[in-house]
């Protein structure tokens, strides 16, 4: 069944940043050492700050009074090999930063800021934080854009996309659970192909409904030797029965449970709230899921389908990310183009291997090489050490 | 996060860590018992970070540090692949590498926030560890200047990739990369915590392509360590080039100020082998005959013409019956200057073992050879096609990975970085 395609939400949230005037600023250049001074033709532009970073010096910027409005703050660091970001903060929030600014490098980054107090904080630079004060009125833009409203209608977003994809779940699972009481094995390998994904689109928000001896993600995920085997059930158990044992019998009363299971996982996340770190993390999870058991093939160990498991998590990933990508971006407009880059660089690599003849949308994962494992995995890897940054980013 | 872990200030008004410094100072202070003028004299010049930590071998200078540094007694080496298309992606990465290598080796973190609610950029398992002589030397391979990042126009001569050599059993992936990145430090753990961090501060630009640990040195680079052995029992490498000898270092390692380019002016290039030694079958050998193979004696590393060490080998010599006392195919016959054009390497070599070989259950041990030179293709190339193609000792090693990275000059201070006149 055709669903929202989560390009098009990242794509628009692109377009939103940008329509919001945010530079997306992601110039960043060598510079020659000695030549680190602030350029003297911005000292006099209350819109522009240049800030230099030194062992000697600490974190120094060329004025510490500018004008309400959009700033843009450029940063050279000098020679501290301690310090590689800069953030600017209004009272304790991040407004904004340039990360990653090694000594010999600079770069910039646009905040839009109101009249007030703010703080240039350079973490483990001497002295890191220094007082900046913005005078005036900025000419207002859009009022409701302001980072924590975007960021709480990416949540309400996001808890919208968990409903959809556990009510095609649920739906996955009554049809698994029919062809299981029939006698078509070749028709219930294609019902259990077709239902996998939608869990691991959001099988995160699952494993938080662990407590004490109930494990609803067990109860549907488990694989065999996860649990002991007189409580193995779920997914993996129907797999088993389907892909190595090739035999109906028996599997009929697993299908009811998952039914059973995956609707009580509906109930519980109907209507449910999510905080903007909880997606950061939730993202990172199922980036995480990818790494620990897709790339070794150790989830989908009878059927080898788990490169729809791996476009299933990190299709639910990416959706979590594109839900904070426009708060994000007005904090961190460098990070979220990082992130975003580094998604659409895997999800080109995870294009390359679908098959229009497969059920399951993908090549069984036992026709990969070795190379192809190694370079999905640099590429998992890519986009969790930036999202890695994202929960600290978006909690306050 | 707590007070302590706040950087502070201390009297030379440079910032470090106090756990890190409260333990330097520790040390340095019983070291310099009766002589504080001394080392607060020191601190005016360099951080006092730098000054106080013990076992620390400066970074900044004409010539990376880890290749004229008296071998250390661990290594780790790492290739890793450039995975990012953008070049000003790779120049940020060699950025970062050079500020962690400036933290790392004075005993410091990689720098940064530290912030309960994201993970710490300095993964932590050397926290509390001296530095113990880590030195860290980054280099490209041949690989790095083809058309992906428009340096081929740049590629040195000397950076050729190795032509197939006789005795040549390698591995794919366990050859090539296009950058190298070698940590040596006494402790091991200083020197893998380089490797792992660097490969995290790559992560979306480069990945590892292998990564080698080394147990124990078997080379001396310089005059004041005595000669190690090999995991065949034999001193190998006697007639090393030593740091304390300017004249060999600039006529055999130190790239000059005429090379074709440039920025490799005061570099070198290394050439990494991967030597699996037979060791099984080397064990079963007779004394008599291994002597022969190396052309020196086992106990004392006594060239068959000499009686100690540091004889030179009389290449010349013969027996009684009019024989060569040491043999035509002998290991240090066929690698001795005098049998290449006066040719000679800096070996900086490691022993290896990564197990069990899962095919044969025997032992997957041997050499992890690192030789710098000033040019490959008048050394390293020469001489090893003639030990592939003679030397007995062929039989009992086999060349399982590979690779040649051009390292360039030393870093001047912090705001330089590796290759930034290449990348300029």
């Amino acid at each position: 069944m055709p669903l929202p395609s989560v390009r098009r939400l990242v794509v628009a949230a692109t377009a939103l940043a940008v329509a919001g005037g945010l530079s997306a600023c992601g110039s960043d250049s060598d510079t020659n050492s000695g030549s680190a001074g602030p350029a003297s033709s911005a000292a006099s532009d209350p819109h522009a700050l240049s800030v230099t970073v030194s062992a000697a010096s600490g974190c120094t910027p060329d004025k510490t009074t500018l004008a309400a409005g959009a700033i843009t703050i450029k940063v050279t660091n000098k020679d501290a090999t301690g310090v590689s970001e800069i953030e600017l903060l209004g009272g304790e929030r991040i407004i904004g930063e340039k990360e990653n600014l090694p000594p010999g490098f600079s770069g910039d980054f646009t905040v839009e800021v109101e009249a007030g107090t703010y703080t240039l904080y350079c973490p483990g630079a001497q002295p890191e934080k220094t007082t900046l004060t913005v005078t005036g009125a900025a000419s207002t833009s859009a009022a409701d854009t302001s980072t924590s409203a975007l960021l709480d209608k990416g949540t309400k977003q996001w808890g919208e996309y968990v409903e959809t994809q556990v009510g095609y779940l649920v739906e996955g699972a009554q049809t698994l659970a029919t062809a299981l009481k029939g006698t078509d094995l070749a028709a219930a390998q294609t019902a259990y192909k077709k239902s996998r994904v939608y869990y691991e689109r959001i099988e995160p928000v699952a494993e938080s409904f662990a407590s004490g001896k109930q494990d609803l993600d067990a109860d549907i995920d488990a694989r065999e030797g996860d649990v002991p085997a007189a409580e193995w059930r779920g997914f993996h158990r129907i797999e088993k029965g389907l892909f190595a044992d090739k035999k109906l019998a028996g599997l009929s009363k697993f299908g009811d449970e998952l039914v059973t299971n995956t609707t009580k996982l509906k109930t519980l996340t109907t209507g449910l709230s999510y905080k903007p770190f909880e997606l950061a993390n939730g993202a990172q999870e199922l980036l995480d899921e990818v790494s620990a058991s897709k790339i070794t093939g150790e989830e989908e160990r009878y059927s080898h389908i788990d490169l729809l498991d791996v476009q299933g998590n990190v299709e639910g990933a990416e959706q979590a990310f594109a839900d904070l990508q426009p708060g994000l971006a007005k904090i961190d407009p460098a990070l979220a183009s990082s992130v975003s880059t580094q998604f659409a660089a895997l999800n080109a690599l995870v294009d390359k291997y679908r098959s229009k003849t497969e059920p399951s949308g993908f090549k069984l994962y036992s026709e990969l090489t070795n190379t192809d494992r190694k370079a999905l995995a640099a590429a998992v890897k890519a986009v969790q050490e930036p999202l890695s940054r994202v929960a600290s980013k978006v909690t306050h | 996060m707590s007070d302590e872990d706040r950087p502070v200030t201390d009297e030379a008004g440079t910032s470090s860590r106090r756990r890190f410094l409260g333990g330097a100072l520790g040390v340095a202070g019983a070291v310099a018992t009766g002589g504080a003028g001394f080392a607060l004299g020191e601190l005016s010049a360099r951080s006092p970070a730098e000054a106080a930590v013990p076992n620390r071998v400066p970074m900044y200078g004409q010539h990376q540090a880890g290749i004229a540094t008296p071998a250390q007694d661990r290594l780790v080496f790492a290739a890793f692949d450039v995975t990012a298309a953008d070049k000003q992606a790779v120049a940020m990465l060699l950025g970062s590498w050079a500020a962690a290598a400036a933290q790392l080796t004075n005993g410091l973190p990689v720098g940064g926030a530290v912030d309960p609610d994201r993970p710490p950029l300095d993964t932590g398992e050397a926290e509390g560890l001296a530095p113990a002589r880590l030195t860290i030397t980054v280099g490209f391979g041949p690989s790095l200047f083809d058309d992906r990042f428009g340096l081929a126009a740049r590629r040195p001569a000397a950076l050729a990739e190795l032509p197939a050599m006789p005795g040549d059993a390698l591995d794919p992936a366990r050859t090539g990369g296009d950058l190298g990145v070698q940590a040596c430090s006494d402790d091991p753990q200083v020197a893998f915590h380089v490797v792992r961090n660097f490969a995290r501060l790559a992560r979306g630009t480069a990945a590892l392509r292998w990564l080698q640990l080394g147990f124990g040195r078997t080379a001396t680079t310089s005059k004041s360590q005595s000669t190690p052995r090999n995991l065949m029992g034999f001193k190998d490498g006697t007639r090393n080039v030593k740091a304390e000898d300017a004249q060999a270092l600039a006529d055999h390692v130190w790239v000059g100020k005429g090379a074709d380019q440039p920025w490799m002016a005061g570099g070198s290039y290394a050439v990494v082998r991967r030597i699996r030694m037979l060791i099984e079958s080397w064990d079963t050998d007779s004394l008599s005959d291994q002597e022969r193979i190396f052309g020196r004696t086992k106990d004392a590393g006594a060239p068959l013409t000499g009686k100690a060490e540091f004889d030179p080998p009389d290449l010349a010599a013969k027996d009684a019956t009019g024989a060569p006392v040491i043999d035509p195919r002998a290991h240090i016959r066929l690698a001795a200057p005098e049998t290449n054009d006066g040719a000679k390497l800096l070996r900086r070599g490691y022993s290896y073992t990564d197990g069990v070989d899962p095919a044969t259950n025997l032992l997957d041990a041997g050499l992890f050879f690192i030789a710098y030179q000033k040019d490959p293709r008048h050394q390293f190339v020469p001489i090893q096609t003639r030990l592939g193609r003679s030397d007995d000792l062929n039989e009992y090693i086999r060349h399982t990975g590979s690779a040649v990275f051009a390292m360039p000059p030393g870093l001047s201070g912090p705001g330089d970085w590796y290759g930034k006149p290449l990348f300029s």
